[in-house]
């Protein structure tokens, strides 16, 4: 990347940035929030204690598993929305396992569990990778349309066969074993160990794409598919392979968002994750570095929603507005500068 | 009831319930053929089943409902046209952004109708006066939903204009060549599109179910986005794919009322996974990508 693309990439974000403040704060001001006092409740709300901190970071590990998901079969110009999908089959896998064994120890309960939750995630992301290459249908629809179908079949689980027992009105898996349940990375604080698996995977993930023979595979088949030939590989294999790697990603970080924070599976408990994910891998250009302080963007964003909502009283969907207006915002001003990269 | 009647009963049943898709897949046939892909449609799509039902609701008027909602669809698909063809973002990405501002918008204004049920505003009959029987249950979006794709076709198919606007499609620099702006059309099949899944959006709220609730179109115009390959991109098959969808919405509430000894939630998976095997079979049987219009390779197909 030259200084000047450099130079160029950050002005655009600082306008995008300007434009996201702007739009958001004269949408809220009727609602009796003046724009200063939106950027106030951003830092406060995102950043302003340990507290918050630990919250926004709880809110970015699931964008981070995501965007990671997502930015895998791009790598090769694929484009997924399924990473939502991929994640509740992850976490259903996973969360069966456990529920399976109550008494097993940590030692079965968890490496279990992520065997359980990156297969079933694989599997997800593969059918569409499947009709993609062998029947030329676009994977951005299959793997949007998977979705509604994993959607559905978490909420006939907790509805039916693994509701718990004495559960209320709220129906809901039994909570799962302790054993399983990942700890706390600090004691009192919910950022979990899955933000530290999530890391740990981007930085692998940034590993072979950058210095082994596998991400220089891929970067020629995105660049010319019929090169695939004589990179002595078949293209067709790498869709279905690629689209697997990133439904098993997707499927872990589900699975981390399960044991780690509720504890047992929930109704959609990671609604519009899946399209943060997206737009966050996006963003980052697919770079799996760049991917990390982005999801952290995003997560205070939604930590701003969150302020909203306990200090104004507005409907939680003020998150997906101003997720809406922040993509908006960055697109109108990013495109110039992704036509020069 | 004899079973040619419950038959009919049953594809009068599925007619309705495809109609609001039918809307929705027809905008983005036309939005294809000018080589604009549009996810953002799910996103008009609430945006006009709220505006469309609040303003029914407050007006007592049917027809304000639905042109209420057809205006908001059109608002909103106004920043994709930005964003795409000003901004030159990519398609998919800018679709979803609106998508996402689309749900977030019609959840925000939409939870004081929660509820709410639409005691005005009555569904204007259409053939209840002469035909009766099974008929009566048509609706006028229903019928609207059969004529707007047949118009659209027309106009592809047998006008000037629509030969131009199947050239933005192929090749802009062919439709530049013949001396045609394609920006223009681009932004017609952009602003037709918001308008036509508005539309939609309304006929659901309005129409169908007559109450509204959070992302009560679940993925219908998602759903058209995948099959608007089996229309071949031709406004005419608009109707018989939307029926498939309506078909496995009738199938999945059918088999429900009738108490089959499977979970709802299951049975609510019929209306993806009926057109996810279909689009499966038929791209193994019909071969139909030849004809894709072919700017929409770069963004749908881009490795194929």
């Amino acid at each position: 990347m030259t200084s000047l693309l450099r130079g160029q990439l950050r002005s655009s974000a600082l306008l995008g940035v300007a434009l996201f403040v702007g739009l958001t704060g004269l949408f809220f001001w009727p609602a009796g929030l003046s724009p200063l006092r939106m950027l106030e409740l951003l830092w406060s709300g995102a950043f302003g204690s340990g507290y918050a901190i630990s919250e926004t970071l709880v809110k970015a590990t699931p964008i981070l598993w995501c965007a990671l998901a997502v930015a895998v079969p791009a790598k090769v110009g694929l484009i997924s929305l399924g990473a939502e999908g991929q994640m509740y089959m992850g976490a259903i896998a996973g969360g069966g396992w456990v529920l399976a064994l109550p008494t097993e120890p940590s030692w079965v309960l968890i490496p279990g569990m992520l065997a359980c939750a990156a297969t079933a995630g694989g599997l997800w992301g593969s059918v569409a990778g499947w009709m993609k290459a062998r029947l030329n249908i676009s994977e951005i629809i299959v793997s949007m349309l998977l979705n509604f179908i994993a959607i559905d079949f978490l909420d006939y689980l907790i509805h039916g066969p693994w509701r718990a027992a004495h559960s209320s009105n709220w129906p809901q898996t039994a909570r799962f074993p302790d054993a399983s349940v990942l700890p706390p990375v600090l004691a009192a604080y919910r950022v979990h160990l899955g933000l530290i698996g999530a890391l740990l995977v981007a930085a692998a993930l940034y590993f072979i794409s950058a210095w082994t023979r596998w991400g220089l595979i891929a970067n020629v088949l995105a660049c010319n598919p019929r090169l695939s030939a004589q990179a002595g590989v078949s293209y067709p294999k790498w869709i279905i392979l690629l689209m697997t790697a990133g439904g098993a990603v997707a499927g872990i970080g589900g699975m981390a968002e399960a044991a780690g924070i509720q504890g047992r599976l929930e109704t959609q408990f990671l609604p519009g994750y899946g399209l943060y994910g997206f737009l966050t891998a996006w963003l980052a250009r697919h770079d799996f570095r760049l991917i990390v302080p982005l999801s952290v963007v995003m997560a205070a964003i939604l930590s701003l929603a969150d302020s909203l909502q306990l200090s104004a009283q507005l409907p939680s969907s003020s998150a997906l507005i101003m997720e809406g207006f922040f993509f908006l915002s960055v697109l109108f001003f990013g495109s110039g500068a992704k036509a020069s990269s | 009831m004899t079973s040619a009647h419950s038959t009919l009963s049953l594809l009068v049943s599925a007619w309705r319930s495809s109609t609001p898709m039918a809307f929705v897949l027809a905008g983005e046939v036309m939005g294809q053929r000018a080589g604009v892909v549009n996810i953002g449609v799910e996103g008009q799509m609430l945006v006009g089943a709220a505006a469309g039902f609040a303003l029914a609701l407050q007006t007592g008027s049917y027809w304000t409902g639905l042109i209420g909602g057809a205006a908001a669809g059109l608002v909103l698909s106004a920043l994709h046209g930005v964003l795409c063809l000003v901004r030159r973002a990519n398609q998919i990405t800018s679709g979803v952004a609106v998508f996402i501002l689309g749900s977030g918008l019609s959840s925000y204004f939409g939870t004081s109708l929660v509820g709410r049920q639409l005691l005005g505003a009555a569904v204007p009959s259409v053939f209840r006066d002469w035909a009766g029987g099974l008929l009566s249950q048509t609706t006028p979006t229903m019928v609207i939903g059969l004529l707007v794709p047949l118009a659209l076709g027309w106009f592809l198919f047998r006008t000037r204009p629509g030969l131009e606007w199947r050239a933005v499609g192929e090749s802009t620099s062919v439709a530049r060549a013949l001396g045609v702006h394609p920006m223009a059309f681009r932004w017609t099949a952009i602003l037709l599109g918001g308008l036509l899944s508005g539309f939609g959006g309304a006929s659901l709220s309005v129409d169908y179910a007559r109450s509204w609730s959070e992302g009560m179109t679940s993925g219908r115009a998602l759903v058209a986005v995948g099959l608007v390959i089996m229309t071949r991109w031709n406004p005419l098959w608009v109707t018989p794919v939307a029926l498939i969808f309506g078909a496995a919405e009738t199938l999945s509430l059918t088999l429900q009322a009738q108490g089959v000894r499977l979970s709802p939630y299951l049975l609510e998976t019929l209306p993806y996974l009926i057109p996810l095997v279909l689009l499966a079979l038929d791209a193994k049987v019909g071969r139909n990508l030849g004809l894709m219009p072919a700017s929409l390779h770069e963004i749908l197909l881009p490795s194929g």
